[in-house]
């Protein structure tokens, strides 16, 4: 029947939501000539759609690809075959976390600081978010922001206490809910 | 007439006989009510497995048979001729289907033996009842009308009137001639198509089996195969065509000038006009919407200046009856308009064109005489041509448009030959060069220097991100061959719009009664055996209106068109099959239900009888009307109560 680890991540990949379609790709190269950050995957998304039916899953997810889709959509909106690039590349998102591929970015660290910051106040607390970021990635480069951070401060758009809402609890239910099941 | 039945089990090799104990069947077929002999056989439909029948019927008496193989659609005409030959009313036969219906559609050699034998029992119940009936035939007109005047219409009728017949030509425009018309070169072998199409549309206008009806339209159509009635209306020119030489003093002197529709939009006409110089019929028409004197009451010139005192205001819509045997239809199509594709800036950027648009830009019977220039007037250097637009895309249409691909590269070829230096880039998904003599028109192509990317561009853009790219429109793509995004600079883009039905595709075939599919390209009887009938008989189709296709193609199948009505014409009658309804008048109320219900509008009332009455050449033996009928005055000629009931019974059992 064939190498089976090649069917298993397209099947795995397909099996996503909003991911059903990845079969039909015939590889018109739309989504790539559209993607607005395109210059910087190492493989633009119609190859990586192409690796994943090629069962290239260690390749591909060891690569920078997917980690700089900014979910502008217009892949999904140009795509001939109603297929969503973007969905299969979130997707591809989670499947590497879960698996513990190490990204080569720090895109993961600032979706995790951000989530946790509107998981913990009920509403983004940039300073907090931010703080914590660069704490875990490269606090020299907060130095090179401060500049930026000061005009903000001065025109009152940085507050320095988070602003918190009345149902935190009730947020934290929803939160739950829709974690389990779901690899942390 | 006592019944007696033959009953005949065909193994078909191994289809039926593999699953289903055919011996067993043929033993239990013989003792069912008035069976008098029941055998198994190989294969039936053999010329042996006929005989066995015919031979029954001759020296047992058989008057009844009943053949248990496969589908009545493979072999039901092939028994029925089979027992008419024998020589019993083909009508007293009925087919049980143990194939399609049973040994093929399960594996368990029990429960098929069981099936086939509950199949067989029903037909013999059945055919106990079955009547006499006969085939109606109708004779068949021999006139035949063609409605669209571009090549596939042109080529069916010159060959249908070229056997002596005539054939009434229909064209909507002033002039027939079609998109073809409009092209330059035509690929592969870059024959200029007016020089190649003109022959064929004097040879129409000269025909004295033709008769041309330009700038009419079909208003409405009724009857059918072999006796259709058809309205037509001849539009008003308000230019006496018996009197005009086409001289063209008028179009000189008219001073309204519109966009003209066969350049495209590039260049104007005037109000009055003729819409190129090959016309035929070679007269002027005028165009009452935007016409001075119609508008505003003044002007008058054309009239003034005319020699031959052809004009005529006060022309009127002529309607004239017409009767014929067939129609066929060969509409034709339209061009995808892709304003709708925001991304790639047609109709927002100078220098974006649509094929036809290039067609005409670069004939030299043209708005530009051949000179394909920018708006600014100058050459353009580079041209990107954009592959599958509004074509193979799930949001405006599914298909492949079949000739794009192919006049693109007659695109890039002409692009090389008229601008010197000019770079070529073609952006494509697939390579579809499907034609004799179209694979090494790519190679020819690639040779002369065309640079093909595979890549659907993502968009144009004038947005200029180097200096290089400024004042240029930029293609945006993904190479795929190379797997980078890239943009490359070009002075001109022209689309591969695609093929679509016309407009009013839909009405036309709900006016002439047969079917659109999704698209509205109009549905052929069978899509690999029967591309040119439709599912009303004595209707067919050609060319692009069916679906999209090049030149040959086209041809042919007008040619394939053309040879079905002749085989009507010269049967001279058509025989309507025996299976159709018939009111019993003394139980019609008069109530019409049955009227609205029939899909094939054969049911009329007759006002001084106060009933219904089926038009039994138009009825297809659907049964709507006879479920309907709140009366039960209905009856389905070989699907009465008893026979239906006796069917059941016999499965039951």
């Amino acid at each position: 029947m064939g190498d089976n680890a090649q069917t298993t991540f397209l099947d795995e990949v397909a099996a996503l939501p909003a991911c059903d379609k990845i079969n039909q790709c015939i590889q018109c190269g739309v989504c790539s000539g559209s993607c607005t950050t395109a210059m910087h995957w190492e493989y633009p998304p119609r190859k990586v759609i192409a690796m994943v039916r090629s069962g290239l899953k260690d390749e591909l997810l060891k690569s920078n690809s997917i980690w700089f889709c900014v979910s502008c959509y217009l892949c999904t909106t140009r795509c001939p075959l109603d297929i969503k690039p973007a969905s299969i590349v979130h997707g591809l998102e989670s499947i590497a976390l879960k698996e513990g591929y190490k990204p080569p970015t720090t895109t993961t660290t600032m979706y995790r600081t951000f989530s946790e910051s509107i998981v913990n106040n009920g509403r983004i607390y940039e300073f907090g978010f931010m703080f914590k970021y660069y704490l875990q990635t490269n606090p020299l480069a907060a130095l090179k922001m401060l500049p930026t951070a000061l005009k903000l401060l001065v025109h009152r758009r940085l507050p320095l206490t988070p602003k918190r809402v009345k149902g935190k609890a009730d947020l934290r239910i929803i939160i739950d809910k829709l974690s389990a099941g779901v690899g942390k | 007439m006592e019944p007696k039945i033959g009953v005949y089990i065909c193994h078909c090799g191994s289809n039926i006989a593999g699953t289903v104990d055919v011996e067993k069947v043929a033993e239990y077929a013989k003792s069912l009510p008035s069976v008098v002999v029941a055998r198994d056989y190989k294969f039936m439909c053999s010329d042996p497995g006929q005989d066995l029948i015919k031979k029954d019927i001759k020296e047992l008496g058989v008057n009844r048979v009943v053949v248990a193989s496969c589908s009545p659609q493979m072999h039901e005409p092939t028994f029925r001729r089979a027992v008419q030959d024998g020589g019993l009313n083909p009508y007293y036969f009925e087919m049980a289907n143990i194939r399609e219906h049973c040994s093929w559609v399960t594996e368990s050699r029990k429960e098929a033996t069981d099936k086939a034998k509950a199949l067989v029992s029903a037909a013999v119940r059945r055919v106990f009842y079955h009547q006499p009936l006969e085939n109606k035939e109708v004779p068949v007109h021999p006139d035949t009308l063609i409605v669209g005047g571009g090549i596939a219409g042109i080529q069916a009728a010159l060959e249908i009137a070229n056997s002596g017949h005539k054939v009434y030509l229909v064209e909507r425009e002033p002039s027939i001639g079609g998109h073809m018309m409009q092209l330059d070169k035509t690929f592969p072998t870059l024959d200029c198509s007016a020089c190649i199409l003109t022959p064929k549309m004097s040879m129409v206008g000269a025909h004295p089996q033709i008769e041309l009806l330009a700038y009419c339209e079909v208003d409405n159509v009724s009857g059918y195969v072999g006796n259709f009635r058809v309205k037509i209306r001849k539009k008003a020119r308000y230019v006496d065509t018996t009197k005009c030489n086409g001289c063209g003093t008028c179009v000189t002197k008219c001073p309204v000038k519109v966009d003209s529709e066969f350049d495209e939009k590039l260049s104007k006409r005037k109000a009055i006009y003729t819409p190129f110089a090959q016309a035929v019929p070679n007269v002027t028409t005028i165009d009452r919407a935007h016409c001075t004197y119609f508008l505003k009451g003044k002007c008058r010139a054309c009239e003034k200046f005319c020699e031959r005192n052809a004009i005529n205001f006060e022309q009127e819509d002529e309607i004239i009856d017409v009767e014929v045997g067939n129609i066929i239809l060969t509409t034709g199509y339209k061009i995808f308009d892709p304003s709708v594709i925001k991304e790639y800036g047609y109709g927002r950027y100078d220098n974006v064109l649509t094929s036809l648009e290039f067609e005409r830009m670069v004939n030299s019977a043209g708005p530009t005489t051949g000179h394909i220039q920018l708006k600014n007037g100058q050459e353009p250097q580079s041209i990107a041509i954009i592959h599958c637009v509004g074509s193979r895309d799930e949001k405006y249409h599914e298909y492949c448009s079949r000739v794009c691909c192919m006049y693109a590269m007659k695109f890039s070829h002409l692009l090389i030959e008229h601008v010197h230096g000019a770079r070529v880039y073609e952006f494509y998904i697939d390579i579809r060069s499907f034609g004799k003599g179209y694979e090494e028109f790519y190679n020819r192509v690639q040779k002369e220097g065309t640079v093909f990317f595979r890549g659907r561009p993502g968009e144009v853009t004038d947005v200029a991100q180097t200096p290089e790219e400024k004042g240029k429109l930029i293609v945006q793509f993904e190479d795929t061959l190379v797997g980078k995004q890239r943009r490359q600079p070009v002075d001109m883009v022209v689309l591969c719009s695609g093929i679509e039905p016309q407009a009013d595709a839909a009405d036309v075939a709900h006016k002439f009664n047969i079917s659109c599919g999704k698209e509205n390209f109009f549905t052929e009887k069978h899509p690999k055996l029967d591309p040119v009938a439709t599912m009303t008989d004595g209707i067919f189709i050609a060319g692009c209106c069916q679906g999209p296709r090049d030149i040959p193609d086209t041809v042919a199948q007008a040619s394939a068109a053309a040879a079905r009505v002749l085989a009507l014409i010269n049967k001279g009658k058509v025989e309507i099959e025996a299976d159709t309804a018939f009111i019993d008048e003394a139980k019609c109320s008069g109530c019409r239900i049955c009227n609205l219900m029939c899909p094939y509008n054969a049911i009329s009332y007759i006002e001084k009888d106060k009933v219904s009455r089926i038009n039994e050449a138009l009825c297809k033996g659907c049964g709507t009307c006879v479920a309907a009928c709140p009366s039960n005055a209905i009856t389905h000629k070989h699907f009465t109560n008893d026979e239906i009931n006796a069917e059941i019974e016999g499965i039951l059992v």
